[in-house]
C-alpha cells in the first residue's frame, strides 16, 4: 500500500507530511520579491490595491490579478486558478488577469508547503484555498459595498464583477467598491476555514470553457520565457558538456583557440558542490553565437570517472542480477503470500517487462539567467520546483538560500524536466566569475545528452491463476534508478511496508492499484548502477508510465491464458472489494465508458488489426485519475505498428475547464503512444547516445491517430489531468498488437522489429 | 554593419556574417518571438519568413538574410490579427506555446500560396514542425479554419470589387 499518500478526501491533510523548507527564506526579511512573467501593460498597477489574500489583488479598475504559485508549462494552471478564485469571487471573465509568483514562501503550495509543480497536483491541491481566497474577497467586497448603500450585505448579489441590491436596484461594481477605499475585511485561517463555499449546483464559471488567460500573449510571439530574459549588461554562457553523463571531470581546459574568437570573455570550469553537474565547462561571451563558437574552441580533457565504460545494456544486466537476489529492495506492497499461493495456483504466468531511458526535450531547451545584486542572486527561469532550485543557485554560489530571488517565466514546456536546478549551476557560477549577469542557453545537444531521463527500468511480473481461472497471487519486482531520492529530501520518499527504510514510492506508484488479488507483493529495487550513471529524473506520469505498462501487459496475457476476454477480466477484478472499495467501481465504469465509446467487441476488425484495452489510476492511488483506454492498431507483415484511434475516457470528478481538461487528456496521450512506439535514448559508454531530433524522435503531425478524448465528470473532487493519459497508452497499443497479430511485446518502445520478432515466436 | 528589412524596417545589426539570423533576431533586436529549439533544422521552433518563403533562422546566416524581406512573428500582421492568429485562438491551440510562434508562420507560408490545402497538404507543410505538447490535432483545425476564413474574407473582397 502507498502509505504516504492517503485518500485526499476530504482536507487533504496527510499530505502534510510532505510539507518542508528547502531554502526559503527567513520570516520578514525583505528580499525584493517580484512577481514576473506578466505583461505588466496588463497586470494591476500596485497603489490602492484591494488584497483580500496573497493569491490576488483587486485594482481600481476592477482587474483581479491573480498570482499563481504553480509553474505554468502549458496546462494553464495559472488560468485554472483566476478560474476557480472567480467562481467565488463573483468577478467577471474577461477582468481577470493572471501572473507568476516569485519564490517567496507565501506563495507556496498550500497542500504541498512548498512551490512545486508536478504530481497532476495543482487543481486538486488548490482548489480549496484558491475558492476559499475567492470567496473571502466576495465576503469583503460585499460588505463594503452593503455600508457604501446602506443596506444590509444579505440582500446583496454578486455577479460579473457586480454587486447589486435588486430591492432598490443600487447596485456597485468591483472598481467602484476597491475605489471607494472601504473594502479592509481581513481573514485568518480559522476565518477562511469557516466560509460556506458554493455547492457545485451553484457554479457559473467551474465547468465552463472559457479562454486560457495565457493564450493570446503565445500566439504573438509576446509570452515571455526564460530563454527571453534579457538584462541590462548581460552576457551570454554556451555550456560544453562532457561526452559521459555523470561523473567524469575536467583534467584540463585549454583556451587558447577560444581567446581568437571575437567578444570571449571567459572559460569557467564549474565547481558544483551540490553535486548536480560533472565536469561542465561554460564558455561566457559577449553574445551567444560569440559563446557557443568559444565553447566549440574549447580544447578540455576529461577524466571519464567510473561510469565511462556503461552502456543500457550493462544497465539492465545489473537490474536482472538485483531482481534475482531474494534480499533486494523494500516492499511497496505486501498483501497476503504470493509464495505460498503460486505453490497452490493451476497456473502460473512470469514475464519481464523493460523501457528504456526517454528524454523530456521540451521545446524550450534549459536556460537559467543569474544576477548578484548587493547581497541577493537573482534568478530568472521557468522551473518547476521553486523552493529546491533556488536552494542548488544558492548552494552554487556559496551563499544561504534565503538570498536567492526565483523569478518565474512562462515554461516552454515542463514535462517534469524543470523539476530539475541543474541550469542554475552554470549561470550562478559564470555569473560570479564574471561580474556580470549570464545567461546560459543549452544547446539542444546539452539539453538531450544531459537529461534527468525517464530511467531505464526492468520488471519482474508472475501472476497465479487458481483452477477457476481467478488471479490469485502477483509479485512485481521494479528496479529501476530512484529519481526521487535524489532529490535529497527525505518527506518526498516513503516507509517500506517491511520496514527496511525509505523507499522512492514515484518507481513503485501505479503497482498498489485497484484490482483485488488476495495475494500481491511489490518490491522497489534501486538500480545503484543506473542511479549513478543516469540520474534519473520525473518524466510526466513518472512511474505509472512502468508500473502500468507491466501490469495492464499481464492482466492482458493472463486473460489470454485463462480464455477471457481482457476488458471483461479487469471488470472482475474491479470488484470493489476492501480497501478498493470506491476506487475500483471507479475504474471500472470508466473502462466501460471508453469501451462503449470505442466499439470494442462490437466488429470484426480486418486482418492485421486490433483493439487493445488497458486502464490506470494514475498518478498515486490517493490522488488518481480513473482513466482507460481503447487502442486500435493495425500492424504491417513488417511489424510495423499503426494506431488509427486512441479512445480515451478519464474521470476526474470536477472540471474546472472542460476543454483544457481535453487539451492536456490529448496531449497526454500522445505522449503515451510517443514513448510507446517512437522514443528511445540508450546509454553507450557512460553517454546518452541521442542528440537532437534526428536521433530522439517524438510524434509528428504525419503520425497523428485520431484521438477521442471523453471526460467524466461525476461530481467528486477535481483531480489531475495533466499526466494519467500518458500511461494507459502503451499497454493498451500493446494489448491491441497482441489482438491483431497474436504478438506479445515486453519492451518499451514497440519497435517493429520487436514485432515482427514476436510474430515469429 | 550589415543591414537587414526586418517587419517592413531597415535596422543595422553588428554581428559577424556568419551568425545564424535566429540570434541575430533573437539578442540584438530583441524580437524573442523567434525561438530556439533545436539548432539544426529539426524542429522548427525558429521559423521566420525570407521573401515570404518559411526558413529556418537557425540555419539561415546573417549574410544570407541580408537584402530580403525577413518577417517575424511579430511582424505577421500589425496587431496580431492574422487569421491564423485569430483561429490558434479561437481553437485554444497553444499549451506551452513555446513551438507556436514557428508554427504559426511555417503554416502562413502554406496559407499565402494556398487557401484551399487538403489535410494532406496541411500535414506534408507541417511535419518539420514538433509539438512536444502534441497540439497537432488543434494545429490542423486553426489552419483549416483560418484558410476558411481567408477564402471567406477573399471572397467578399471580389465581390465588393465586382460592383
Amino acid at each position: 500500500m502507498n502509505k504516504h499518500v492517503t485518500n485526499l478526501a476530504p482536507e487533504t491533510t496527510d499530505l502534510s507530511r510532505r510539507s518542508f523548507l528547502v531554502g526559503t527564506a527567513a520570516t520578514g526579511l525583505v528580499l525584493g520579491y517580484a512577481a514576473s512573467g506578466v505583461d505588466h501593460a496588463l497586470a494591476a498597477p500596485a497603489p490602492a490595491n484591494f488584497e483580500p489574500s496573497v493569491w490576488y489583488s483587486i485594482a481600481p479598475d476592477g482587474l483581479v490579478t491573480v498570482t499563481c504559485g504553480k509553474a505554468d508549462m502549458g496546462q494553464h494552471v495559472a488560468s485554472t486558478m483566476a478560474q476557480i478564485v472567480a467562481e467565488e469571487l463573483g468577478a467577471s471573465w474577461k477582468d481577470m488577469r493572471v501572473q507568476l509568483a516569485s519564490n517567496d514562501p507565501k506563495f507556496n503550495d498550500p497542500v504541498l508547503g512548498a512551490q512545486i509543480t508536478g504530481g497532476s497536483w495543482s487543481t486538486m491541491m488548490n482548489f480549496d484555498a484558491m475558492s476559499r481566497a475567492g470567496a473571502a474577497g466576495r465576503i469583503a467586497l460585499t460588505e463594503a459595498a452593503a455600508a457604501s448603500m446602506g443596506v444590509p450585505a444579505s440582500e446583496l448579489v454578486v455577479r460579473a464583477s457586480t454587486i447589486s441590491h435588486p430591492k432598490s436596484k443600487k447596485s456597485m461594481s468591483f472598481a467602484d467598491v476597491v475605489k471607494s477605499g472601504k473594502a479592509t475585511k481581513t481573514f485568518t485561517a480559522d476565518d477562511l476555514k469557516a466560509i460556506k463555499l458554493k455547492s457545485p449546483d451553484q457554479y457559473t464559471m467551474i465547468g465552463v470553457s472559457v479562454p486560457q488567460l495565457d493564450i493570446p500573449l503565445k500566439v504573438n510571439g509576446t509570452a515571455k520565457y526564460g530563454i527571453d530574459v534579457m538584462l541590462p549588461g548581460m552576457v551570454y554562457g554556451a555550456l560544453v558538456t562532457p561526452p559521459i553523463r555523470y561523473g567524469a571531470t575536467v583534467k584540463s581546459v585549454d583556451d587558447s583557440a577560444a581567446k581568437k574568437v571575437p567578444g570571449f570573455i571567459k572559460a569557467v570550469t564549474l565547481d558544483d558542490k551540490t553535486t548536480t553537474t560533472t565536469g561542465w565547462v561554460v564558455a561566457v561571451a559577449n553574445t551567444y553565437a560569440q559563446a557557443k563558437k568559444a565553447a566549440e574552441a574549447l580544447k578540455i580533457s576529461y577524466d571519464g570517472g567510473p561510469n565511462a565504460k556503461l552502456s543500457s545494456d550493462a544497465l539492465f544486466a545489473e537490474a536482472k542480477r538485483l531482481q534475482g537476489l531474494s534480499d533486494s529492495g523494500e516492499f511497496f506492497v505486501k498483501d497476503g503470500d504470493p509464495n505460498a499461493a503460486f505453490g497452490a495456483a493451476a497456473k502460473v504466468l512470469e514475464a519481464e517487462y523493460t523501457t528504456n531511458i526517454n528524454i523530456h526535450a521540451p521545446m524550450e531547451p534549459m536556460n537559467a539567467t543569474a544576477e548578484f545584486k548587493g547581497d541577493i542572486l537573482h534568478i530568472y527561469s521557468g522551473n518547476q520546483f521553486a523552493t529546491r532550485s533556488g536552494a542548488i543557485a544558492a548552494g552554487a554560489a556559496g551563499i544561504d538560500p534565503k538570498f536567492v530571488v526565483m523569478h518565474q517565466m512562462w515554461l516552454g514546456g515542463g514535462f517534469g524536466r524543470r523539476l530539475d536546478a541543474d541550469m542554475m549551476v552554470p549561470a550562478v557560477q559564470a555569473a560570479k566569475a564574471v561580474g556580470k549577469p549570464v545567461k546560459v542557453i543549452y544547446t539542444r545537444e546539452n539539453d538531450m545528452t544531459m537529461d534527468f531521463s525517464r530511467p531505464l527500468t526492468y520488471q519482474k511480473v508472475k501472476a497465479g491463476v487458481d483452477g477457476d481461472g481467478k488471479l490469485v497471487a502477483l509479485s512485481h519486482d521494479v528496479v529501476s534508478a530512484w529519481p526521487t531520492q535524489r532529490w535529497g529530501i527525505p518527506d518526498f520518499l516513503s516507509p517500506s511496508v517491511d520496514k527496511k527504510g525509505p523507499l522512492d514510492a514515484f518507481t513503485v506508484n501505479g503497482s498498489d492499484f485497484f484490482y483485488t488479488v488476495p495475494n500481491h507483493y511489490v518490491r522497489a529495487i534501486k538500480n545503484e548502477m543506473a542511479h549513478n550513471a543516469t540520474p534519473s529524473g520525473q518524466l510526466r506520469s513518472v512511474a505509472p508510465g512502468w508500473t502500468f505498462w507491466a501490469v495492464e501487459s499481464m492482466v492482458d496475457e493472463i486473460a489470454h491464458a485463462t480464455g477471457k476476454d481482457p476488458a471483461q477480466l479487469r471488470v472482475e477484478l474491479l470488484d470493489g472489494k476492501g480497501k478498493n472499495d470506491g476506487g475500483a467501481q471507479r475504474l471500472r465504469n470508466t473502462l466501460l465508458a471508453a469501451m462503449g465509446l470505442a466499439g470494442y467487441g462490437t466488429k470484426k476488425l480486418p486482418k492485421g488489426e486490433g483493439m487493445g484495452v488497458a486502464c490506470v489510476s494514475s498518478q498515486e492511488r490517493a490522488t488518481a485519475s480513473w482513466t482507460a483506454c481503447v487502442a486500435h492498431v493495425a500492424v504491417a507483415p513488417s511489424g510495423e505498428v499503426t494506431v488509427k484511434k486512441l479512445t480515451v475516457a478519464t474521470d476526474v470528478g470536477t472540471q474546472v475547464n472542460p476543454d483544457g481538461i481535453r487539451a492536456q487528456v490529448e496531449g497526454a496521450a500522445l505522449w503515451g503512444m510517443s514513448l510507446a512506439l517512437f522514443e528511445k535514448a540508450t546509454l553507450k559508454d557512460g553517454g546518452i547516445e541521442q542528440t537532437n531530433f534526428d536521433s530522439y524522435t517524438p510524434l509528428r503531425m504525419s503520425q497523428l491517430p485520431e484521438v477521442a478524448v471523453n471526460v467524466i465528470a461525476n461530481g467528486e473532487k477535481a483531480t489531475g489531468v495533466g499526466e494519467p493519459a500518458v500511461t494507459v497508452v502503451a499497454p493498451a497499443i500493446g494489448n491491441a498488437v497482441f489482438n491483431a497479430v497474436g504478438a506479445r511485446v515486453r519492451g518499451l518502445p514497440i519497435t517493429a522489429e520487436a514485432v515482427k520478432a514476436a510474430m515469429k515466436a | 554593419m550589415p543591414n537587414l528589412n526586418i517587419n517592413g524596417r531597415n535596422m543595422s545589426v553588428e554581428a559577424a556574417s556568419d551568425t545564424p539570423l535566429l540570434w541575430v533576431i533573437r539578442e540584438q533586436l530583441q524580437m524573442t518571438g523567434t525561438k530556439f529549439g533545436c539548432g539544426a533544422g529539426l524542429c522548427g521552433a525558429c521559423t521566420v519568413h525570407l521573401n515570404g518563403e518559411a526558413v529556418r533562422s537557425c540555419q539561415t546566416s546573417l549574410a544570407d538574410a541580408v537584402g530580403k524581406k525577413i518577417t517575424t512573428i511579430e511582424g505577421l500582421s500589425a496587431k496580431g490579427e492574422h487569421p491564423l492568429q485569430k483561429a490558434w485562438v479561437a481553437e485554444q491551440v497553444p499549451q506551452c506555446g513555446y513551438c507556436q510562434s514557428g508554427q504559426i508562420m511555417q503554416a502562413a507560408a502554406l496559407l499565402s500560396k494556398n487557401t484551399n490545402p487538403t489535410k494532406e497538404e496541411v500535414v506534408a507543410h507541417m511535419d518539420g514542425n514538433l509539438c512536444r505538447c502534441m497540439t497537432y490535432s488543434r494545429i490542423q483545425k486553426a489552419i483549416m479554419r483560418a484558410a476558411s476564413d481567408m477564402r471567406t474574407a477573399s471572397a467578399t473582397g471580389s465581390e465588393r470589387r465586382a460592383t
